[in-house]
């Protein structure tokens, strides 16, 4: 049933990106000589596609709520900005074009070599027959390898310092919301995505699974940023991460202190947390950000930049001053 | 309406779920490469009924029959190898690992050479093939992204289209060495050689004409208007004509090679038409739809499309057991 849903999805998001490809994109490429890219490009905008109906989906869906329920009352949205052109980016795919560039020969030759020394991988779907051969079975291990994945590469997110810097874009954001989850360092995207591309391969992941881990990923991330409050309820917010458990990760002093200490690392399921002793179950609501952002004599008043560019940049001064030695994160207001 | 709102149309009845009626022809299962989803649909070609897929390596793009006939051999582009299936049920038979980048394959006419043309790592490889196993003899670097490749009768000389340098190169088998290249225009894809070896015809991706190359001279004699994104051949065994995809325009065009002129055009395709292949009775033409998800059975006798088949992804390269005889590039 659930098999066949997606395979519709599929086959209607499948006529879209031919429809347009063949009436639009094909047709530039031809007329100002790009048809090199031609098979590629088809290819892309398979994601594109994707990613604008995630983005409207997820508006539809959230929205109304941080208007009905919100959990902080905001003045203006304007501090919001950004994360929109963040979320456009990474959802039209151009994060994934970047890593194409960049990473792609390196992995198709990390593949070469794998497939030439026969070093083997687990094959999650032979691994019980009848059983993991199911796509909704499959698609569960899936979703729980790379989500296990995802909390330690959140936890080293926190814990080593340049590293730290790239993710403080993401949580120097003062006002959660919808739009949050993308609001991300470039370069911490692409390390990302050749992160988990390469365990995906290592498990081997289908690509046709792939598209759809993505898209709930990201959907169930879009949600637990959202200012708004939803009824969970004590089990089910021990099944999923809930908005209100990842707001105690960005609340300052409470769910992170930049690389010094942190709770609900979690991205999709809690169960990491609870499992290694980093969960916290508090519902009060703080104030998020980072602490050096505050006002003295909480913080220093620092500033991470208003706009897309000025955040991505400053994160660079950071990394600098960190590996000459001298203090970049207000550690001195904690200590 | 144009030719390419007609497929559309096609394409959304196929989508609904509707088809065409099923001609009965000869048995067999027909084998599509799906090169976006490292697999092939299994299609059995009376029932025109999708009866099965088999996982391959990434990005299987082209095909051929081994030259003994027990194997079809599928270049796992991606995956650097190459895959031997029985070419009825599909199975693997064994894998010839270690092949890099094994975009476009082809044997020469004694079966001596073996030559890939590795579009991503812009080389050409040539292999010696001795009826089981091939071995690398040398890598030729040739910038930029060679793609499809055909033989003189001589066995001395492979041509390769050079896609983005929109070249033809020709290399000395022997010798393993490149022997000149030449212009010829915008993406120059599928090749091939005309009965007595005296032309070569290129499909112009970008463009919309077949190129005629007298390659003795290294001259282009001739180009033919077929349709905009000429790609790839197909001679239709009746001594006369070859058919050629039009990939952008979504049409096929039938060309006289004797004249060398165009003769018609089989319109009311689906996006993306790209490789063909032949029934033995000359009657059903066969082509993979790149970006429709789909491959179509063309009847010869009135040009039209008289059915689709949904398979999987960026559907390439396809072959069945009873097909007429290929005069190139890959010559039966």
């Amino acid at each position: 049933m659930i098999h066949e849903i997606l395979a519709q999805l599929d086959n209607g998001i499948s006529a879209l990106q031919t429809l347009l490809y063949i009436d639009v994109v094909q047709p530039f490429f031809y007329r100002f000589g790009l048809m090199g890219y031609d098979e590629d490009t088809y290819d892309a905008l398979y994601w594109v596609i994707v990613g604008v109906l995630e983005i409207v989906v997820t508006y539809l869906a959230l929205r109304p709520l941080e208007a009905m329920r919100p959990i902080e009352a905001w003045s203006d949205r304007r501090a919001l900005r950004s994360d929109v052109i963040y979320t456009w980016i990474a959802k039209l795919g151009i994060i994934n074009i970047a890593f194409f560039f960049m990473l792609q020969p390196l992995f198709d030759h990390w593949q070469s070599l794998i497939a030439i020394h026969d070093i083997p991988n687990i094959d999650v779907d032979s691994m019980w027959p009848g059983v993991t051969d199911q796509p909704v079975v499959s698609f569960l291990i899936y979703l729980i390898v790379l989500d296990f994945a995802g909390y330690w590469y959140h936890r080293w997110q926190h814990r080593f310092g340049v590293w730290w810097e790239l993710h403080a874009v993401h949580h120097s954001q003062q006002q959660m919301s919808l739009w949050s989850d993308d609001r991300n360092h470039f370069l911490d995207d692409i390390i990302q995505a050749a992160f988990f591309a390469a365990i995906s391969l290592f498990i081997g992941v289908p690509p046709s699974q792939f598209v759809v881990l993505v898209a709930v990923g990201n959907f169930m991330q879009s949600v637990q940023h959202v200012n708004a409050r939803l009824p969970y309820g004590w089990l089910l917010e021990r099944v999923i991460v809930s908005p209100i458990f990842h707001r105690r990760h960005h609340a300052v002093g409470y769910g992170h202190e930049g690389s010094r200490y942190g709770c609900n690392f979690g991205v999709l399921f809690p169960w990491w947390d609870m499992m290694f002793g980093t969960v916290a179950w508090n519902h009060t609501v703080e104030p998020t950000g980072i602490r050096d952002q505050l006002p003295a004599p909480h913080g220093s008043g620092r500033v991470y930049g208003d706009g897309l560019w000025a955040q991505q940049w400053y994160a660079f001064g950071r990394i600098v001053e960190r590996l000459r030695g001298r203090r970049a994160y207000g550690e001195s207001a904690v200590n | 309406m144009s030719i390419r709102k007609t497929g559309l149309i096609a394409a959304a009845f196929v989508y609904c779920g509707l088809s065409w009626a099923n001609p009965a022809h000869a048995e067999g299962r027909v084998i599509v490469l799906d090169s976006g989803e490292a697999a092939l649909t299994l299609i059995d070609k009376t029932t025109h009924q999708v009866v099965g897929t088999e996982p391959t390596g990434k990005e299987p793009h082209h095909l051929m029959i081994t030259p003994d006939g027990k194997s079809l051999m599928v270049a796992n582009s991606v995956s650097n190898d190459l895959m031997l299936l029985d070419p009825q049920t599909g199975k693997v038979q064994r894998r010839i690992e270690g092949i890099e980048d094994p975009y476009q394959l082809g044997f020469s006419p004694d079966h001596k050479w073996f030559v890939t043309a590795a579009l991503r790592m812009d080389r050409v490889d040539i292999y010696h093939y001795d009826g089981q196993n091939v071995t690398l003899l040398k890598h030729i670097p040739l910038e930029k992204t060679p793609s499809h490749l055909t033989f003189a009768s001589d066995n001395r000389t492979v041509f390769v289209t050079l896609q983005d340098s929109g070249e033809l190169a020709a290399i000395d088998l022997p010798s393993q060495t490149l022997l000149w290249r030449m212009h010829v225009g915008n993406q120059p894809a599928g090749l091939w050689m005309t009965p007595g070896d005296r032309y070569l015809l290129i499909g112009m991706t970008g463009e919309d004409d077949v190129a005629v190359v007298d390659w003795h001279k290294q001259q282009i004699v001739k180009k033919i208007k077929t349709g905009r994104g000429a790609h790839n051949f197909r001679n239709l065994d009746d001594g006369v004509h070859v058919a050629v995809t039009n990939r952008v325009e979504s049409t096929i065009s039938i060309l006289d090679y004797n004249a060398l002129d165009k003769v018609g055009d089989i319109t009311g395709l689906l996006p993306g038409p790209d490789d063909m292949e032949l029934s033995s009775d000359r009657r059903y033409l066969w082509v993979t739809f790149r970006f429709a998800k789909h491959v179509g059975i063309i009847d010869l006798t009135t040009r039209k499309l008289i059915d689709t088949i949904a398979v999987g992804r960026s559907p390439h390269g396809l072959y069945f057991d009873d097909h007429a005889p290929v005069l190139a590039p890959n010559p039966d």
